[in-house]
């Protein structure tokens, strides 16, 4: 996998080439982030779109400061949240919201339905507050560390970490009811 | 109630899928619309514009173009004395206000006279009721 320094580095010498690594290296983790957030396919599939566009557009805003998956991760987040927003007939939504999405609501042609055990832990995940569920969706799925997710979220590590814990103890317990 | 839940056995699994293809034809539809809207240097002359300031600076341009127009049109209309050949005069007329335009006036307001069912209309309707004032 490519290094983002050199992702980096091939934008700013032959942008297409450089777009394209990076959308090699980060098209279906970013999908992935996005669906888990919004649940429809064609609204991930939307949101994930908007966001390499305005990745690539504000590219030289990029500062080089601070971990560029995190911005990336950033701004995948922030077009989740415009995309639930505008669903809802409102500008965006925010990370103090509580719940973004329910589970409940799928009506999605995408959706493995016999997967009984991983339904059951994206309710637990998606019945969440938004922060919560960013902070267990970055680390568990994506790896991310504390840092990187405070950087992503604009959060600091020590509240991301509370939220992460706060997750996990709700995701347990739900896991072990016998709600389906 | 246990405290625990071994997330181990069921890892990274989750009950969404994509269609097949999915993740190629996104980067292509991406990399596509990209560049149409990065317009490549060299080829127009002209440097890159964000999509709202080329729609507001595009609608800025035609109403000048279309008030230029009309002003030298009424202006010349009323200098000129009004014969048999109003038609050809008023002709000749837009002809003088249109050559007064800039290049990339021009190009542009030919471009919505032919797109713009409206604008043509609109320039009938001036014509018809030039006629009629000429009667």
């Amino acid at each position: 996998m490519t290094d983002d320094n050199q992702i980096i580095s091939q934008i700013r010498e032959n942008t297409e080439k450089g777009f394209r690594l990076l959308m090699a290296k980060y098209k279906e983790p970013v999908y992935w982030h996005i669906r888990r957030l919004v649940v429809s396919h064609t609204d991930a599939q939307d949101a994930t779109q908007d966001t390499f566009l305005r990745i690539f557009r504000s590219f030289s805003q990029y500062s080089g400061e601070g971990s560029f998956r995190a911005w990336i991760f950033r701004i995948a987040t922030n077009e989740a949240l415009r995309l639930l927003g505008r669903n809802q007939g409102k500008a965006t939504l925010s990370l103090d919201e509580a719940p973004l999405v329910a589970l409940t609501m799928v009506a999605d042609s995408y959706f493995d339905f016999g997967n009984t055990e991983a339904i059951k832990l994206q309710k637990a995940i998606t019945a969440l507050p938004a922060k919560q569920q960013l902070a267990f969706n970055l680390h568990y799925y994506d790896e991310m560390s504390y840092r990187e997710i405070a950087e992503a979220t604009g959060s600091t590590e020590a509240t991301v970490k509370v939220n992460y814990h706060f997750a996990k103890e709700k995701i347990i317990k739900y896991m072990n009811s016998n709600d389906t | 109630m246990e405290q625990n839940y071994d997330f181990s056995k069921i890892g990274k699994q989750m009950p969404y899928t994509v269609p097949d293809g999915f993740f190629d034809q996104l980067e292509e539809r991406v990399m596509k619309e990209w560049k149409e809207d990065a317009i490549p240097a060299g080829e127009s002359g002209k440097t890159k514009k964000s999509g709202k300031a080329t729609v507001v600076r595009m609608a800025l341009r035609a109403a000048i173009a279309i008030a230029a127009c009309i002003a030298l049109f009424l202006v010349v209309k009323k200098v000129l004395p009004q014969g048999d050949n109003t038609v050809t005069d008023d002709f000749d007329s837009v002809e003088l206000a249109f050559n007064n335009l800039s290049t990339d006036d021009q190009d542009y307001l030919l471009e919505v006279y032919q797109e713009e069912l409206i604008l043509d209309n609109d320039l009938n309707n001036l014509n018809d009721l030039n006629n009629e004032e000429s009667i």
